[in-house]
């Protein structure tokens, strides 16, 4: 998987004070002895598009599940919306956990009115209301009516989120929100996150196919076997990585060209008619200029960034995702 | 930016939303409905059975209470409650609270119901007496066909007691609800026991036999002299004393004591899920 | 929430089972705690005591229990060896009575009831099972006798109560018997005096008697018959809850229900002469005195007994209405069954092979307060002796 060069404007929102998500030495040991989460520091600032990046197995979901009050952590604590009893917060948490839960036999909308029943702090009068919003804005008003087991995989998983947005939300926990969805309903969901979080909402989405929500980020967090490789902003992560540069040139003109680049203080590496090497800190702008200059007969330029799954690969020394 | 609602309604206002939620997804549900309307076919072909047979060779025979029936069709309710306190009510209760906690976790509706958030006391709660009122519809399915059917086919009349001693319709008939009303209180053990084995997996069946299996278990254990100490503790050794009713002066001392063990597994099997339930991590 | 954790939140159930187990243990010891504060008597004062003391007005629940050590029975439960639960095991009755001559002594089965009612010169015996009343009337020319006489009960006996068994040892205290005073105890809830009889014969199978006294009434609470070495009481039948008043008049009264099949039996006042002695009844011969009392029986249809027919038991003479009507009969079924009414495939003559020895004389039973002796000539013999006495006895 390559990212193009050009990366996609990260969401830009008020980032307020205070942390929607943090942790502190949160590990999770289960009874088997097998530590799922070891020792990780979560940060997602309010207002931020947290993406939580790993492959599967790696603890994401369990580190979500002790975030919101599921799995009691053996170590360490976290803080929702600063408080460090989710119970006291979970109101104004929408959350969508290991792929969607409903009962078979009720409609998406009953299911929708059951788990607005359940909440002590929503409103009976506007429950209709809201299911009907939350319905349509994931596209499934038409299908509200049917039996949840007659819903496809991707009608699921937006009744799901259906569940996630029954009202108005500080913070979202999306996790892997894409699955079983085709490349249209993951454009959705991506859209989905990018509204949510125009308007001021909190995500911390995660999953195991880093393309398909990198794009949507402003942060990122890597956990790979139950520790948190990386996290910050998404430009800092970027910048991490070393980025190339590659010139096609002419027949004929290759050995110019690699003089030129080696003036510059570049090592080329020599591939037929294209010369690679890492840009280093050098202006992109000065390469293409110093080869015009030098007549070299330039038929193709590209700087490379490298893209998230390249920046694991580094860290890891292992593929991203161990089951595609 | 924070959204948080103001409350919207009161504590208890809040929990009765989702206990009528509750009740209507228990009640609700086909496969009980199923289980009612098949307690309720109880008493209508044992009615049905009795009112082709007898005056044949066959009447009078069978189990206690069946004799009866012939001649007053308020016994048709007992002995349909009869017929189906060894195992078809057993099996209900097993399957209405063994599913509880079970069948949320396995549907995967549990992590989602936790995330509102719902407590899980009250959670527990909520599921507690929907299995427990699921547990008296099936009692009062079989008591109020039994008793329609009762009266079609036989007529209901005075009412003679197991000391052969006879009451008017009026007290006779609040005899056999003060019996519908023990054995439904005689179940209420059974459904904590049935509660705890939810709280434990997230496999329904499981709890669900681990639940009729206690009960087949208790049944067993209480015929077996050698263990005659503990049958007085044991969950089913009280069912049958619903005839306390029938007789002509009820010992209370009986009753209550039948109730008492009643409580007593309810408080610690009750107890037990909670301490399971509210320490459990949901990894369904 | 709180936030207890899990290790508190596991405590609560281990607290909640204490204060149940608590709840149900500690009622039971308290209740039987002994109470040394009773006015001190001699065991002679105890006895007269209880001879002199007027039949009170009572209701309770009398429970009945026999530990006699037959051999374990090749049965399954649902095969309903109705006689022999009730030789070794525990029954439940309901009593009731006015204290003159009106009763109600009600055999409990676990959905059905044997009930026998006494008022005045009429009984009734009811089975549940079978609907079936028998009631015993005196024909009309013994009435006014009866009247002028307030003659004993027809059917008096027909089930055990600590009264009627306490009064059966008693008649053993003088000749044959020492008494003592044992600690004062409590039985159903009252305060008692422990009376020990103990016989003097030494061939006995009986080792002790023990009779609970209540202090107020002087009524027997409870009778245990010990045999020679045990722990446990070989019989015991006493009130597990009594109350001392009148009970109302409907209990003590009974017409047959709509419906039932009913049996008109008239019983002849016997004249005061005639009561056979002891009630010895005819076709016996006794040998032995007090304790060591054996009764024989000629002519019993053994055969016809084992191959289940009711009316065989009717060639045992003297029979008890309890054991030998056709009523008490169902109510043994029902015992054994268990509500189901009927004895069902069970083949009598080998559970009499299993329980019984063959010995030179016939067929020997032993248990640990009696002994019976079938002989191949269609005798019984039925003693509190060891079994080897009977054999004596038998030749």
């Amino acid at each position: 998987m390559t990212a193009p060069a050009t990366v996609v404007p990260a969401v830009t929102s008020p980032v307020t004070a205070g942390t929607a998500v943090r942790t502190q030495g949160l590990t999770k040991r289960f009874r088997s002895g097998q530590v799922a989460v070891d020792g990780i520091d979560l940060l997602v600032p309010r207002g931020a598009v947290y993406g939580f990046l790993g492959p599967n197995g790696s603890g994401k979901t369990t580190t979500i599940r002790m975030i919101l009050g599921l799995v009691r952590p053996t170590s360490g604590q976290a803080w929702l919306l600063d408080s460090p009893n989710p119970a006291d917060v979970l109101p104004r948490v929408g959350a969508l956990v290991e792929g969607p839960g409903f009962h078979p036999y009720l409609t998406g909308r009953a299911n929708l009115a059951r788990l607005d029943a359940a909440d002590q702090t929503s409103d009976a009068r506007t429950a209709d209301r809201r299911a009907s919003e939350a319905l349509e804005r994931v596209g499934l008003l038409a299908a509200e009516g049917k039996p949840y087991r007659q819903y496809s995989l991707g009608m699921k998983q937006r009744l799901g989120l259906a569940a996630a947005l029954l009202r108005r939300r500080d913070l979202l926990v999306l996790d892997e929100p894409t699955n079983g969805l085709d490349p249209q309903g993951t454009r959705e969901v991506r859209l989905l996150i990018r509204e949510l979080a125009q308007a001021g909402t909190t995500v911390l989405v995660s999953s195991h196919l880093l393309g398909e929500i990198e794009q949507v980020c402003t942060h990122i967090g890597i956990m790979s076997r139950g520790r948190l490789l990386l996290q910050g902003p998404r430009d800092v992560i970027d910048s991490r990585g070393v980025a190339r540069v590659a010139v096609t040139v002419a027949p004929g003109h290759v050995a110019t060209a690699a003089g030129v680049l080696r003036v510059l203080g570049l090592d080329v590496s020599i591939e037929e008619l294209t010369l690679g090497a890492e840009l280093g800190t050098l202006a992109p702008a000065r390469i293409p200029e110093a080869l015009v200059h030098a007549g070299v007969d330039v038929t193709g330029f590209e700087v490379r960034r490298p893209s998230l799954e390249q920046v694991f690969v580094e860290l890891t020394g292992e593929g991203f995702d161990v089951a595609r | 930016m924070s959204l948080a609602e103001a409350p919207a309604q009161s504590t208890a206002a809040a929990y009765w939303r989702l206990q009528r939620s509750e009740l209507r997804l228990v009640l609700g549900r086909r496969r009980n409905l199923v289980l009612l309307l098949g307690l309720a076919a109880v008493p209508l072909l044992l009615g049905l059975v009795l009112f082709f047979t007898q005056d044949t060779a066959l009447d009078g025979q069978g189990p206690a209470f069946l004799g009866r029936v012939t001649g007053n069709g308020l016994f048709l309710v007992v002995a349909s409650v009869f017929l189906c306190l060894p195992f078809l009510l057993p099996l209900t209760i097993g399957i209405a609270s063994g599913d509880a906690i079970a069948g949320e976790a396995s549907a995967g509706t549990l992590r989602y119901l936790l995330t509102v958030p719902v407590g899980r006391t009250r959670l527990l709660l909520v599921k507690a007496v929907g299995a427990l009122a699921f547990a008296a519809a099936a009692v009062a399915s079989i008591a109020v066909v039994g008793l329609i059917a009762g009266a079609a086919l036989f007529g209901v009349h005075d009412v003679t007691l197991l000391s052969g001693d006879t009451v008017s319709l009026g007290a006779g008939a609040l005899r056999v609800l003060a019996v519908v009303v023990y054995v439904g209180l005689s179940l209420t053990g059974l459904v904590a026991v049935g509660l705890f084995f939810s709280t434990l997996t997230e496999v329904p069946v499981g709890a669900m036999a681990a639940t009729v299996v206690v009960a087949i278990v208790s049944g067993v254990l209480d015929t077996i002299p050698a263990l005659s100490a503990i049958h007085p503790a044991l969950l089913t050794h009280h069912w049958l004393d619903f005839a306390e009713f029938l007789r002509i002066e009820p010992d209370w001392g009986v009753i209550g004591g039948g109730l008492a063990v009643q409580a007593a597994w309810v408080a610690i099997f009750g107890a037990l899920a909670w301490s399971r339930f509210t320490t459990a991590d949901v990894t369904s | 929430m709180s936030n207890l954790s899990p290790r508190a939140r596991w405590a609560v159930p281990a607290v909640v089972g204490v204060v149940v187990a608590a709840a149900f243990v500690a009622p039971p010891l308290v209740a039987s705690a002994s109470s040394d504060d009773l006015p001190t008597l001699t065991p002679q004062q105890l006895v007269t005591a209880v001879a002199d003391a007027k039949d009170q007005p009572l209701s309770g629940t009398v429970v009945y229990t026999a530990r006699l050590g037959l051999p374990s029975l090749p049965l399954g439960d649902m095969a309903g060896a109705s006689p022999v639960n009730l030789l070794d095991g525990s029954s439940t009755m309901r009593v009731w009575t006015d204290g003159v001559d009106r009763s109600r002594a009600s055999l409990l089965g676990a959905t059905s009831e044997y009930s026998v009612v006494r008022d005045g010169s009429q009984a009734w015996t009811y089975s549940s099972t079978d609907d079936a009343v028998v009631h015993y009337a005196l024909p009309a020319k013994d009435q006014a006798r009866y009247d002028a006489l307030a003659q004993d009960p027809t059917v008096e006996g027909d089930l055990p109560t600590p009264a009627a068994a306490a009064t059966s040892v008693l008649g053993l205290v003088e000749q044959f018997s020492t008494v003592s005073l044992d600690a004062q105890s409590t039985v159903a809830g009252r305060d008692a005096y422990n009376l020990v009889v103990t016989p003097k014969s030494t061939t006995t199978l009986v080792g002790h008697v023990v009779i609970s006294v209540d202090a107020k009434t002087s009524t027997p609470l409870r009778v245990q018959v010990w045999d020679r070495d045990s722990t446990a009481p070989a019989l015991e039948v006493g009130f597990t809850d009594v109350r001392f008043a009148t009970p109302s008049a409907s209990v003590l009264s009974f017409s047959a229900p709509a419906g039932a099949s009913t049996k008109d039996v008239t019983v002849p006042l016997p004249a005061a002469t005639d009561r056979p002695a002891a009630g010895i009844p005819e076709g016996t011969t006794v040998t032995g005195t007090g304790w060591d009392t054996v009764v024989q029986a000629s002519g019993v249809d053994v055969a016809g007994l084992l191959a289940g027919d009711t009316d065989a038991l009717a060639s045992v003479p003297g029979s008890q209405p309890a054991i030998g009507s056709k009523s008490g009969q169902k109510l043994l079924d029902e015992f054994g069954a268990d509500g189901s009414g009927k004895v069902r495939d069970l083949d009598l003559g080998t559970l009499f092979d299993t329980i019984t020895t063959k010995v030179p004389e016939g067929r020997l039973i032993e248990t640990r307060l009696a002994s019976v002796l079938v002989t191949d000539d269609g005798r019984v013999l039925v003693g509190a002796v060891p079994g080897a006495t009977l054999q004596a006895d038998a030749r």
